[in-house]
């Protein structure tokens, strides 16, 4: 559905690093695929690149098998976008925000936009103006004008920063109907890897404008979690932990427990040898270990 | 071409929804209103009295609605025409651009040009609204102040001598002149409209396009730099008084079609110069 295809870009002068170099891979349809990667990593430069904005120095854009480059307004009526803060006319009503966005398309029926506002939970204050409105409203209506008029491919551009949890879950909900219902294909741009790693069904990673990782979210697993620990006595807990394979750093209150092994056994096992455990934290890995993981990889693979 | 009527239609909806859009009016209006408070002076009654006497005749059949309406616009588009149109001109594609919504509109199957033209069309249609509204206004206070009927009276600077007109063909004459504004205005608006197509702030275009008019009037009209004399035809703002051809007595077409020449050759030459920058630059947060 959207191939990207050998992407370099350079922003100013040529000694300036590259902001994408060699880019390239493949998103299938019916995919939620993720572009992850810090700020400043070059995910906003290739979704611009996906969506006509930003020219690429080489390489080529395609959706649904049309060059971006070469024919945007053709392969753009297949596409719906949301960038990452969501600006809208403010003075105006949502419903007439959707009527100006959606006449560049072509315009769409009272019905669909209808349908449309309903489906994104906008219905009750569409007639209100946008300046009224919450960031999640803002997000949900940029929702409803990404899908209007039906896109067949969805480009997501940080799209729950700045929402609440209960905004998160939701739009995440929502990703799922689209791709399920819809068979819609969404890429989704995030620097969050928890969010992408719940939503997404093959990852990119970049940093600094290079690709350094694509596969699945699963492919990252690390063989061992990692735990912040705290108890009363340190020597019972490495003996108890090295039992189950687990290994404990005591002056940094850090455990390695190996993935797969119930974190429950270790607690139960401790306070039966009396041992007081006054906590227990999983440590989610920053972006950070993961390019860490990638390259450890990498260096393994090239021996 | 519906494509583009109905991408205009929103255009339109969009500019004459945005408060910001209606300062412009507000502020002729009060302009209007200072206009015809100093009018009232007995001092400038005199001499007003005094110089339609002397090119007409009878003070109180040429001193007309009508002849008032003019004096109001010429005072209030020379004030003001120039800001109030770079300003829109200047905010159209930058102010898009600066608050985020830009990318909203390029996200869609659209291209560049068309968004342009778009948006260039409808800064003219804005600037002809803005100037039949001063137009009208001014009218109506003129009708308000010396009632219906009259003569019509008319005489500037760039005029060799004061043209005269009845009732009826002075209307026609007076609402010949928001057309010829338009025109007339047509580098500034281009200009300013060039500027916003670059990565540029929007209060930037406003400001540059009216520093270089105004140093393109000083130049053309300043006492002290008699040099440039010989090459005023070179200038800008010269041509931009072109408007006034509209109350001449006889109007000069050949004049006429020579200065829209210049000034739609030049208002296309802004636009296509907007539109190569725009067309080549990167659209990003």
């Amino acid at each position: 559905m959207l191939k990207v295809s050998h992407l370099n870009k350079r922003f100013g002068r040529r000694d300036q690093p590259a902001a994408l170099n060699d880019l390239s891979f493949t998103v299938e349809k019916g995919e939620i695929f993720g572009l992850l990667g810090h700020n400043g990593a070059g995910k906003s430069t290739a979704l611009g690149i996906m969506l006509g904005m930003v020219y690429p120095d080489s390489g080529e854009v395609s959706i649904g098998g049309v060059s971006v480059q070469s024919r945007r307004e053709l392969a753009m009526s297949k596409t719906g976008a949301i960038f990452e803060s969501p600006n809208f006319y403010d003075y105006l009503s949502g419903w007439r925000n959707l009527q100006v966005l959606t006449a560049f398309s072509g315009g769409v029926t009272k019905k669909e936009m209808e349908e449309m506002v309903e489906w994104v939970g906008l219905k009750e204050r569409i007639l209100d103006k946008v300046r009224t409105y919450s960031h999640g409203m803002r997000q949900r209506l940029a929702l409803a004008q990404a899908l209007l008029p039906r896109p067949e491919m969805l480009l997501l551009d940080e799209p729950t920063d700045g929402l609440d949890p209960d905004g998160i879950v939701e739009f995440r909900k929502q990703l799922f109907s689209l791709r399920d219902d819809f068979g819609v294909t969404i890429l989704l741009n995030s620097h969050l890897l928890s969010e992408v790693e719940k939503t997404c069904d093959r990852i990119v990673i970049l940093r600094k404008g290079c690709k350094v990782y694509e596969g699945s979210c699963r492919g990252l697993e690390q063989e061992t979690l990692n735990y912040r620990i705290e108890v009363d006595q340190w020597k019972p807990l490495q003996r108890v932990a090295g039992q189950f394979g687990g290994q404990v750093q005591a002056d940094e209150g850090l455990l390695q427990w190996p993935r797969g092994k119930d974190i429950a056994l270790l607690v139960s096992a401790l306070v039966e040898e009396g041992v007081k455990v006054r906590q227990v934290t999983y440590l989610q890995p920053s972006l950070e270990d993961l390019y860490m993981k990638v390259r450890q990889k990498q260096g393994e693979e090239s021996g | 071409m519906m494509e583009f009527f109905r991408l205009l239609k929103w255009e339109l909806f969009r500019m004459y929804a945005r408060p910001r859009t209606y300062i412009g009016f507000a502020v002729f209006l009060l302009v209007e209103g200072l206009v015809l408070f100093l009018l009232s002076r007995p001092s400038i009654q005199r001499g007003l009295q005094n110089w339609i006497e002397n090119v007409a005749g009878g003070f109180d059949h040429f001193f007309s609605g009508l002849t008032l309406a003019f004096i109001l616009v010429g005072g209030t588009v020379f004030l003001l025409g120039a800001p109030f149109l770079s300003l829109v001109s200047g905010d159209i594609v930058a102010k898009e651009s600066e608050d985020g919504n830009l990318r909203l509109l390029l996200a869609r199957p659209v291209s560049r040009l068309r968004l342009l033209m778009v948006k260039y069309v409808a800064c003219q249609i804005y600037a002809l609204s803005l100037f039949l509204f001063i137009s009208s206004s001014a009218l109506v206070v003129g009708i308000i102040e010396r009632g219906w009927g009259g003569g019509y009276v008319v005489m500037t600077p760039e005029m060799p001598h004061a043209s005269v007109f009845e009732w009826g063909e002075g209307l026609e004459r007076f609402y010949l002149m928001p057309l010829f504004l338009v025109v007339s205005y047509l580098p500034l608006t281009s200009f300013a409209f060039m500027l916003s197509c670059m990565r540029i702030k929007p209060a930037a275009a406003t400001i540059t396009t009216l520093a270089v008019v105004m140093a393109d009037f000083v130049l053309a009209n300043f006492p002290l730099f008699p040099l440039f004399k010989e090459y005023r035809d070179w200038f800008v703002t010269p041509r931009m008084q072109m408007w006034v051809y509209s109350q001449y007595q006889d109007i000069p077409w050949p004049k006429v079609v020579e200065n829209w020449a210049w000034l739609v050759g030049i208002g296309l030459t802004g636009f296509v110069l907007g539109w190569m920058s725009f067309e080549r630059r990167d659209i990003k947060s």
